[in-house]
């Protein structure tokens, strides 16, 4: 189930990637299309953190291209905006939350130049959007998680992108602020920007997103929400965890989910 | 019987501004988790010391300088490409590349014995002590003052204007090297620039203080005033504060026993770290104990 779309913001070209040999993505080959949130699902180790950091030219393909607005990642990188793994960086690091939301304005910058006025404003402003103004001069070491999280969701709103690429903003986050980052990454669609999650909760993935990828080492389905998400893709998906599986029938099953229906 | 003269100034005055140098790229060295990386560097030039020396004929040209900061660069490059494509783990290969490389030093020392007046004791240990003897002359003759002062006044404006320069860009590679790749900083040509940053301050300060002390002055001092502060800014203005009292408390000490300077220096940073470790961990164990304090935190978190 992989619906292609027509002038797609993000294409991905037959792509495999592998480590060591053994390949974490085989043959992916997708199309998104712009201004939607996009969800990527998905088991641990599906390779779905694998499949961003393809996205963002961190790790090299063994085959196979990304175009993003059509273009190489080198002639659009100011327009795209990377939220790595939070556990990807030691927040122990001697720097306050303006200090860290600045760091997404160094890339327009250039190298050499000093942030100003202008950048701090910017900063400031995208910690209002994440509701973190009472945060700004405190160390990043003295943060919670879920206000880690929303110090790199800012500062990936500093970067001021039209593609944001999301890597698990949600995990060791409560229910409250996942709602708050929800609405608010809803809000950035709606003004016609395309974000991209990694998500791993089914649940709330039914509830937000507008557009799907299933991934479990290959591409199990790409498509709008309500067509994407069936049983039995989510049991292409899922695979063998019995567990999760049964967990995701109650879930459909409380939902009155029938993708028949529609 | 403390004394106060011009040679103690000389000295107190060169030793702080290699400690200096030293404590600043430390900073950026202990935030990357590389100061390990900067005693391997420190090493590791030998190699590239030597052959400057051969190929110039004396201690002092800018052969040894280039020499040593290639082979900075080239240690640096090998411990990343063991670590990433042969699979070792840093520590492994930092110990496999900088060993190796100090044993060709040694070797090359011995082969090159009679050409080279250069032994292993002065790469490695240094003398400070010698310093007021030890003057650059020019050609007319005309006696400028003690050459390693005017090698440690240039090394220190080099790194303070490197790092002025870099600042943003080096405290986001510290933090964060994944996304400052992403946005498109030249995230590998400011590791390289860094790691040649330490192999020539290595360099400079190596016939003062020697390439093991380097070491402590690039490591202790930084990890000390990292237990003192949280912040940046106050981090490396305290660096620098505890290299000036690490030269003065060293110098002075090394006087009263008559000892190596560059050895007091190093054994009072030590005292100096330890003596924070016991009252910052004392104190942190307080803190961390004050229950009004963590839930001041939590109650943060849900009015968000």
């Amino acid at each position: 189930m992989i619906t292609q779309v027509d002038n797609p913001i993000l294409e991905i070209h037959d792509l495999i990637v592998s480590y060591d040999q053994s390949p974490v993505l085989w043959n992916v080959d997708l199309s998104l299309p712009s201004g939607k949130l996009i969800g990527i699902l998905g088991p641990n180790g599906a390779g779905k953190s694998t499949l961003i950091k393809a996205i963002m030219g961190l790790v090299k393909p063994s085959s196979g291209y990304v175009k993003i607005f059509d273009k190489t990642l080198e002639q659009v990188r100011s327009r795209i905006s990377y939220v790595p793994q939070r556990e990807s960086v030691d927040w122990n690091f001697p720097a306050s939350v303006l200090d860290v939301v600045m760091m997404g304005t160094y890339g327009k910058l250039g190298l050499f130049k000093r942030p100003g006025k202008k950048e701090k404003d910017i900063a400031l402003s995208c910690l209002d959007q994440v509701g973190m103004m009472s945060f700004v001069n405190r160390q990043i070491s003295e943060l919670s998680g879920g206000q880690q999280q929303r110090v790199f969701i800012a500062r990936a709103l500093a970067q001021e992108a039209d593609l944001y690429l999301m890597d698990e903003p949600f995990a060791g986050v409560d229910m409250s602020t996942e709602t708050a980052i929800f609405h608010l990454l809803q809000e950035m669609t709606a003004q016609g920007k395309t974000v991209i999650v990694v998500h791993h909760d089914i649940h709330s993935a039914m509830n937000y997103f507008d557009w799907m990828i299933m991934l479990n080492l290959h591409l199990v389905a790409s498509g709008p929400n309500e067509k994407v998400m069936s049983e039995e893709l989510l049991r292409k998906t899922y695979g063998g965890k019995l567990n999760l599986l049964t967990k995701v029938t109650d879930i459909i099953k409380q939902k009155d989910f029938n993708p028949l229906k529609n | 019987m403390m004394t106060f003269d011009q040679n103690a100034f000389l000295i107190i005055l060169t030793a702080s501004l290699i400690a200096i140098s030293c404590g600043l790229l430390g900073v950026f060295m202990m935030l990357r988790k590389m100061s390990m990386t900067g005693d391997a560097i420190s090493h590791a030039v030998l190699p590239g010391i030597v052959i400057g020396f051969f190929v110039s004929g004396s201690q002092r040209g800018l052969e040894v300088i280039i020499g040593a900061g290639i082979l900075g660069i080239i240690a640096t490059l090998v411990i990343d490409w063991l670590r990433q494509k042969a699979r070792v783990q840093l520590d492994a290969s930092i110990g496999i590349t900088f060993t190796l490389l100090f044993a060709i030093g040694i070797i090359l020392i011995n082969l090159l014995a009679y050409k080279v007046d250069l032994d292993q004791e002065c790469v490695l240990y240094g003398e400070i002590a010698y310093l007021p003897i030890d003057l650059w002359i020019s050609d007319s003759g005309f006696n400028f003052g003690p050459r390693i002062t005017y090698l440690a006044v240039l090394n220190v404006t080099l790194v303070v204007a490197f790092i002025t320069l870099l600042f943003k860009e080096l405290s986001l590679t510290s933090f964060d090297e994944n996304f400052s790749t992403v946005i498109g900083l030249p995230t590998k040509g400011i590791n390289l620039a860094l790691m040649s940053m330490v192999s020539y301050t290595t360099v400079s300060s190596f016939e003062a203080v020697g390439a093991i002390l380097v070491v402590a002055l690039l490591v202790v001092p930084p990890a000390t005033a990292f237990l003192w502060t949280k912040k940046l800014m106050p981090l490396i203005q305290l660096t620098s504060a505890l290299g000036i009292f690490i030269a003065i408390t060293g110098y002075y000490c090394a006087y009263l026993v008559d000892s190596s300077i560059a050895g007091m220096m190093v054994a009072v940073s030590g005292v100096l770290f330890l003596g924070t470790v016991i009252i910052k961990g004392k104190k942190s164990n307080f803190t961390f104990e004050l229950p009004w304090k963590k839930s001041r935190l939590a109650l943060e978190d849900k009015t968000l």
